[in-house]
């Protein structure tokens, strides 16, 4: 099986977009394009086009958008797909690509995410992203993303002592972030204080699904992310060295979230890291840097316990100590996360991946993460039914 | 539409679902019959949500997930007050969302009545 590795990342400012869908994947495309190198036109050399969008059919009445996205872009006769795996479907489209190469059938693959969401209610939004549950036995209680992840956080504060501060805290610390991320959404970090201490944090910071708060919710978001892969075995084509995609794991759980045998278990986020971590050869104490996908802060605790960089129970622990910022031993987020870099659904995946690239090349600014050599991105589908995880390491 | 939920009872090991699945997750097993899933439950955890999906009307409603006693998890909507992990509560059907030209009925839990 061939090597591959990343040759160009680009990811327009996330928030609202002044484009139409196809256009602002075009705009992370050519900045990934540019960054990898390629020129195009003819002789531009990409064989395959994947993009990951969730939401496009229902959102943006568009199919088929990888199509039209090769063509404005001028890359026919290249293959093309559009990749749809609910919220994971960035990380799904980055492995498609990696497939494509690894194999032997193509040598480079253009890989952009985009969602454009805010055309719609933030009342639409929330009922499209329900979409993805089950449509009987979920969606049709009015049950939704953010119901679950209440009802989730509920239980992971009676078993493991997590508290509304400790989600601030993850909140606060992403919002530091991504003040330091030009493209993250929300550019303004709350008072810890004002959100979770003040007499007025209920008026200031309310719940929308208790005991989740405003601030422990992502925001709706527009967005394209891109990269550029390519075989290892061509990477002198390119201008700068690729990052390598080390390992890939992705794992499935039951569709209806009240069937899970532990209910504070996320094992889909288990099996798809020691998938990833068996396949790089590499263990979570040797990860410097992760993107977890904190659509919600308690997820980002969670799945930093459930993918080994913690103990179990002790994710919120590390979060009081500081050691998931940048300076601490494993920082967590340093894009700011979904939480304040935005979650442009089917671009997160991407996003993730384009953050841990520009933090292994030293590309990171006031956020990097000194002598960073291996990165992990989670991202998570459905409320946690289908995983991808991602491990990428710089080429000495 | 018949008000009343069911589990699905796999005809070759005896596991219970809900909802209704092609292959048991135990056995393996293909055919299922339907028996009536009510009656008293444990709250196992739940949640008050304010920001609704589109296509409801009210400013919040409580959710639910519960187990009854033959084992099978639900989630359902929650019409009741003083929630507590682990209270008992009770299954009743209602229309839990109205549609254009059909009601969607399912599990709405009241809290059980004091013994």
């Amino acid at each position: 099986m061939r090597k591959v590795g990343i040759a160009g990342v680009g990811h327009t400012k996330f928030g609202r977009s002044e484009v139409p869908l196809v256009d602002m994947l075009a705009l992370a495309a050519l900045e990934a394009l540019d960054d990898a190198g390629i020129r195009t036109g003819k002789g531009h050399g990409v064989d395959q086009v994947f993009v990951a969008s969730m939401g496009a059919g229902l959102l943006n009445r568009q199919s088929s958008v990888a199509s039209a996205l090769v063509d404005t872009l001028n890359l026919q006769p290249a293959m093309a797909e559009t990749v749809e795996n609910g919220p994971a479907s960035g990380a799904s489209a980055v492995k498609l690509g990696y497939m494509g190469i690894a194999s032997g059938m193509c040598d480079v693959a253009l890989v952009v995410g985009g969602e454009l969401m805010r055309v719609v209610t933030g009342w639409e939004a929330t009922d499209f992203v329900a979409t993805m549950l089950h449509p009987d036995a979920e969606y049709a209680y009015g049950l939704t993303l953010p119901a679950f992840a209440g009802m989730f956080t509920r239980l992971y504060m009676d078993k493991y002592g997590v508290t509304e501060k400790d989600l601030a805290m993850v909140a606060v610390k992403n919002h530091e972030h991504a003040m330091h991320n030009p493209v993250a959404h929300i550019q303004l970090v709350p008072s810890f204080h004002a959100i979770i201490e003040d007499e007025d944090a209920p008026v200031i910071n309310p719940y929308v699904a208790e005991p989740l708060r405003v601030y422990d919710v992502c925001p709706v978001s527009d967005g394209a992310a891109a990269v550029v892969l390519c075989a290892m075995d061509l990477a002198d084509r390119f201008p700068k060295k690729p990052v390598r995609i080390a390992g890939i794991g992705q794992a499935t759980d039951t569709h209806v979230v009240a069937e899970r045998e532990v209910p504070t278990d996320l094992l889909a986020v288990r099996l798809a890291a020691q998938r990833a971590y068996a396949m790089a050869g590499l263990k979570p104490e040797d990860i410097d840097v992760a993107e977890l996908h904190d659509a919600f802060t308690i997820l980002e605790i969670a799945i930093s316990e459930e993918a080994g960089l913690f103990p179990r129970g002790e994710g919120h622990l590390a979060v009081r100590r500081g050691e998931t910022r940048v300076g601490g031993r494993i920082p967590i987020n340093t894009s700011g996360g979904l939480k304040a870099k935005g979650h442009p659904l089917g671009a997160t995946g991407v996003s993730q991946i384009v953050e841990l690239v520009r933090q292994l090349r030293g590309e990171a600014g006031g956020r990097q993460v000194e002598g960073a050599r291996h990165g992990l991105a989670v991202n998570f589908g459905g409320f946690g039914n289908n995983v991808v995880a991602t491990i990428l390491s710089k080429e000495e | 539409m018949e008000p009343r939920m069911y589990a699905y009872r796999c005809t070759a090991c005896g596991k219970l679902f809900h909802p209704a699945r092609a292959v048991c997750r135990e056995c393996g097993g293909r055919e299922f019959e339907a028996v009536p899933l009510e009656g008293e439950g444990t709250l196992l955890t739940y949640t008050r949500v304010y920001a609704l999906p589109e296509g409801y009307m009210k400013p919040w409603l409580g959710f639910g997930i519960v187990e009854f006693p033959n084992g099978v998890r639900v989630s359902g909507q929650l019409n009741a007050e003083d929630l507590a992990v682990g209270m008992k509560v009770r299954a009743t059907v209602g229309v839990v969302k109205e549609g254009v030209g059909r009601d969607y009925y399912g599990f709405i839990f009241e809290k059980a009545a004091q013994v």
